[in-house]
């Protein structure tokens, strides 16, 4: 069923990925890097959610919670520790994808839309724990929130400042693209791919479909952990209003409209997410009317494009995007 | 003791709100296999409508009915405009996909009335009995006896009458149904209607009882989605159960001192339990759509 | 306002206009009042406000572009116009990162005045401190927002309107143990209601904090929890929505006179008698940070006509807006002290700095900056009460005492305002 041209794929992918780091940070406005920062982090969660789904046909409606797991993990080790950048991410990440291994619990003997309010009903509870303990700030005890201005949250060394930070986000998003996509190709796909057919045959043959499927969950958990400890280097400090329940599914809504089968689709959705939003408020729309236009658009590009904009473009363009 | 009374009957009232809201989702889930996250918002609009109506100076029952004609007129139009055009989807892209039109009528809503202090008042506010030591209004026995009767006629209408009949094969498996002959879209479109009246009958009820609030009232969908999970999406006596349960372990939570501040969050808690319960006995290893 | 279904909702329009002051025939004043129209280079100012479901925190920037346009009208800054760029956060924590990166960065604006942006404040601070730009505020309800040396907000927020209502309530309505409801999140209500505890602990009396969830929809437990824990008085320390829901509780249980009730200023807007209904004549007292709506000063006079001749028909008249125009013609003046050739963004953090002293009958105290690490000039504050669709002063201008307030007093006396 999946098919990789690697060599066609690679081409046009290293090109963007050199082209989003020249050009565009140099010609990029302050506020512009922050958008194009905060659109690559999601891209990377949208990566999450969608390999589970276009490989397991899992809903996950809790992405953005698990990114603000990450982001809390990674918050919390910051004030507590004096850990490189590099080891909080990874840190922030093996935790986000050990909670999401967990959300694959009770969810193992469940698919489709049963199984993707589960995922919702955790999104719900992490919405209401955000609320009340918010995110490390740099005070004492187990939240370790205090009632003063955040501390700092340090950024890698070799990227202090907005501009070397984007790109420094780019390059992580683009190794965790990576990491995916090497899981798609590699054993975990094969396996993936068995049980989405037949979980009995999948079985019958050997594959153990219970780690596979909370192997997904956890890859997933992984790449929102990644981003949300990206995230918090970005803004230094989070809020709890970035991870309602609402933004879960509204990711995983744009995943489905950038196209699931591929880092493209992904990409789109990162960009949907948030520089949409950002140019509309720009254009000083007004902000109750671009929900209505960015509701409409996403009813209207769910209607029209089945494989979403990823495939579309593919179509036309022949060989950009993934394979499918 | 009287304390334990008092936070009892007030969970009832609340959960009766949930159960509310969970049943409107699971009517049109089960007929045509949408859950609709818009469900709230567009108990959102009804109430704003009503509460406009009010303004307006129009007789109470009218202002009432405002409120059941949005909600229907809103689910119709999603209905026949969007839904067809994504039948072929899976559920979970049906489902997300009207978050799309929860987003346009939240931002219509925001949009006409623009944020200020409201407040939707009905006569039956003003009327009530006590019962343990609370006052429980008319209004909150409509909550209460009205989600009872909506569940009682749901489940009769869904098992004596033929478009009950269609509705429920049309749950059980769509392609089959439409090859014997069902009207599809006939079904479908009842079921729209009849969902949408119970949203805005919910929206009133959430406007008067909670708070009007847009903002409020449009994500108030995700704890009663939670009611729903209770009922698997399908079972409304169960639903209508969850809903009860949600409201009461709510309002005991908050007799508990280190807890009380946190217990929102018990829809999501409860569900989840009830999901571990359900699956208790079971020895498949395979998936299975719930 | 909800003007926007005017042509629809005349009577409900004309309801909520009849609680404001009828539009007086005065001439506004601004700045350097002569009349002539600024046309030199302009001084970018910008400002951020949240507005977008949950609420509308516009009000600040609204009554500041309103002031600045009729500076501008009016000489400007000995002849420079003030460009003022308003951004709305839409109460989403990036994009309040991003449009204040515009603005500081992209913009390069002098400072920023009429802030009402609860988000932006939190994420925020440390790029004004780290650029060195001086956020005048309007509209705060946060504790990041009164404990920044580059923030200094004119509306008092939570903790002293709070403490305010407290302090009327024990010394006029005899209260013993208070509820303070608020919301569960720790910058907002467990800030506030902490030191509203404090606060009872220091007069010799009990509270207990009852903490909600943002979303929630169980208000009727949060009333019975206030009724279990015994309490004679319940403190709203809440946003009005959410506020007047557990009043339609207390309605609904007939405990208007089970409790006195108080609250700070959030219920004082002009949309709420309204909402309120007769049921609460004369139990709800409401602690408001700035002069009534109403009132007669030169100032409370001179926001009105600014607004009349300046403002957009659908900008909000509540207590933000008189707080942006206070913070607006603030800064203003100190803009008009400077030399009009060197104001640049370090110049203009200076002169905001060394505020000092100002006054305003829109004011119960001073106005002053200064070199510090936290602000909060205001804080004493007046009492109304509900009454027959309207809200009547009940007790002119009074002070709090609190150990919050000690860095606070130790910057009066420090600036020499106070002994």
């Amino acid at each position: 069923m999946v098919r990789m041209k690697p060599l066609r794929d690679g081409l046009p992918v290293l090109t963007l990925l050199l082209l989003c780091l020249t050009v565009v940070p140099a010609i990029a406005g302050a506020i512009w890097v922050k958008v194009f920062t905060s659109a690559a982090i999601f891209a990377l969660a949208a990566r999450g959610a969608s390999v589970l789904y276009a490989r397991l046909g899992l809903v996950n409606l809790a992405q953005v919670a698990l990114v603000g797991v990450g982001g809390w993990t990674v918050l919390r080790l910051n004030y507590a520790t004096s850990l490189p950048f590099e080891v909080l991410l990874l840190a922030g990440a093996g935790v986000t994808a050990l909670i999401g291994m967990l959300l694959a619990l009770p969810a193992l003997r469940m698919r489709g839309l049963y199984l993707a309010l589960v995922t919702l009903m955790a999104a719900g509870a992490f919405q209401i724990l955000f609320t009340a303990f918010q995110f490390p700030n740099g005070g004492s005890g187990f939240w370790g929130v205090a009632l003063q201005s955040p501390g700092e949250m340090r950024r890698p060394a070799i990227a202090a400042g907005d501009t070397a930070y984007l790109r420094y986000v780019i390059c992580i998003a683009a190794l965790g693209m990576l990491f995916a996509a090497w899981h798609e190709r590699a054993r975990p796909g094969r396996a993936w791919a068995m049980i989405r057919q037949s979980e009995a045959n999948a079985m019958a043959a050997g594959v153990n479909v219970t780690v596979y499927k909370v192997w997904a969950f956890g890859l997933a958990g992984f790449l929102a952990g990644l981003a949300g400890g990206l995230l918090a280097g970005a803004l230094n400090i989070l809020d709890a209003r970035s991870f309602a329940a609402g933004e879960s599914i509204l990711l995983f809504a744009l995943c489905v409209v950038g196209g699931v089968y591929g880092w493209l689709g992904a990409v789109l959705a990162g960009i949907l997410y948030r520089v949409v939003p950002a140019l509309l408020n720009d254009w000083g729309l007004d902000s109750d009317l671009s929900l209505v236009l960015f509701g409409a658009a996403l009813l209207h590009a769910l209607m029209t494009a089945p494989r979403g904009i990823a495939g579309q473009l593919s179509g036309v363009l022949g060989s950009v995007g993934s394979a499918r | 003791m009287k304390i334990y009374g008092l936070f009892l009957i007030s969970g009832l009232a609340v959960g009766s709100l949930y159960a509310l809201g969970g049943i409107g989702l699971v009517v049109l889930r089960r007929a045509t296999g949408v859950l609709n996250f818009a469900y709230g918002a567009i108990a959102a609009a009804a109430a704003m409508v009503c509460w406009q109506f009010g303004q307006w100076d129009f007789p109470g029952p009218a202002a009432w009915l405002s409120a059941l004609v949005t909600g229907t007129a809103l689910s119709l139009l999603y209905g026949m405009v969007v839904a067809p055009g994504l039948a072929w989807r899976e559920p979970a892209v049906k489902a997300v996909a009207t978050l799309g039109f929860a987003l346009i009528i939240l931002g219509v809503v925001s949009f006409l009335w623009d944020d200020a202090a409201r407040k939707l008042v009905l006569p039956t506010d003003k009327m009530g009995v006590r019962l343990l030591g609370m006052k429980i209004t008319v209004t909150r026995m409509i909550a209460f006896f009205g989600s009872i009767a909506i569940l009682i006629g749901a489940v009769l209408y869904l098992d004596k009458t033929r478009t009950g009949l269609h509705m429920r094969a049309l749950a059980d498996n769509r392609d089959h149904s439409a090859l014997i002959g069902i009207p599809v879209f006939r079904v479908e479109t009842a079921a729209w209607a009849l969902s949408g009246a119970l949203a805005g009958f919910t929206g009133l009820m959430f406007g008067d009882l909670v708070r009007l609030d847009p903002t409020v009232i449009t994500f108030t969908v995700i704890p009663a989605i939670a009611a729903a999970v209770c009922g698997r999406l399908n079972s409304l006596p169960l639903t209508f159960a969850g809903g009860l349960a949600i409201g009461v372990c709510e309002a005991m939570l908050t007799l508990v001192k280190p807890l009380a501040p946190l217990r929102s969050m018990t829809p999501f808690l409860l569900a989840a339990l009830v999901i571990l319960w359900m699956q208790r006995k079971e020895t498949l290893t395979f998936a299975r759509e719930g | 306002m909800n003007l926007r279904l005017l042509g629809l909702g005349g009577a409900a329009a004309l309801a909520l206009f009849a609680l404001q002051p009828a539009a007086g025939a005065a001439e506004p004043a601004c700045g350097l009042d002569n009349g002539e129209k600024a046309t030199g280079e302009p001084i970018v100012v910008g400002g951020i406000n949240g507005n977008a479901p949950p609420g509308d925190f516009s009000g600040g920037t609204d009554a500041a572009a309103a002031y600045f346009k009729c500076v501008n009208d009016n000489g400007g800054i000995h002849g420079r116009p003030i460009e003022y760029i308003v951004e709305n956060d839409q109460w989403n924590p990036e994009l309040a990162a991003q449009v204040a990166t515009k603005l500081v960065k992209d913009r390069g604006v002098v400072a920023l005045v009429g802030n009402g942006s609860v988000v932006s404040m939190a994420v925020n601070a440390k790029l004004y401190k780290d650029e060195n730009v001086m956020a005048m505020a309007s509209a705060c309800a946060i504790s990041d927002c009164y404990e920044n040396a580059n923030i200094v907000s004119t509306n008092q927020g939570p903790l002293p309107s709070g403490i305010g209502a407290l302090k009327f309530a024990i010394e006029e309505l005899g209260t013993e143990h208070a509820a303070c409801i608020g919301f569960n999140i720790p910058n907002n209500g467990g800030w506030a209601c902490d030191w509203m505890g404090k606060y009872m602990e220091s007069q010799g009396r009990k509270s207990t904090a009852l903490l909600m969830d943002p979303a929630a929809v169980d208000l009727n437990s949060v009333y019975l929890q206030a009724l279990a824990e015994g309490v004679d008085t319940i403190l709203l320390m809440l946003p009005a929505g959410p506020a007047l829901g557990i009043l339609k509780v207390a309605e609904e249980q007939d405990g208007r006179d089970m409790f006195k009730w108080v609250s700070p200023t959030p219920l004082y807007d002009p949309t709420v008698p309204g909402a309120l209904g007769d049921y609460w004549n004369d139990s709800l007292y409401v602690n408001i940070e700035l002069a009534p709506f109403d009132s007669d000063g030169p100032d409370n006079r001179n926001w009105n006509a600014v607004m009349d001749a300046y403002g957009r028909e659908d900008d909000r008249r509540d207590t933000f807006s008189q707080s942006g125009y206070v913070s607006a013609k603030f800064f203003v003046e100190a803009l008009l002290e400077m030399d009009p050739g060197s104001i640049d963004r370090a110049s203009v953090t200076e002169a905001i700095k060394s505020i000092s002293g100002k006054t305003s009958d829109l004011l119960c105290g001073p106005y002053y900056v200064g070199d510090f690490d936290r602000h909060m000039p205001n804080h004493a504050g007046r009492m109304v009460v509900f009454r027959d669709g309207r809200f009547d002063v009940v007790r002119e201008c009074y002070d709090i005492e609190s150990s919050y307030l000690d860095p606070i007093r130790e910057q009066e006396r420090q600036l020499g305002l106070t002994q």
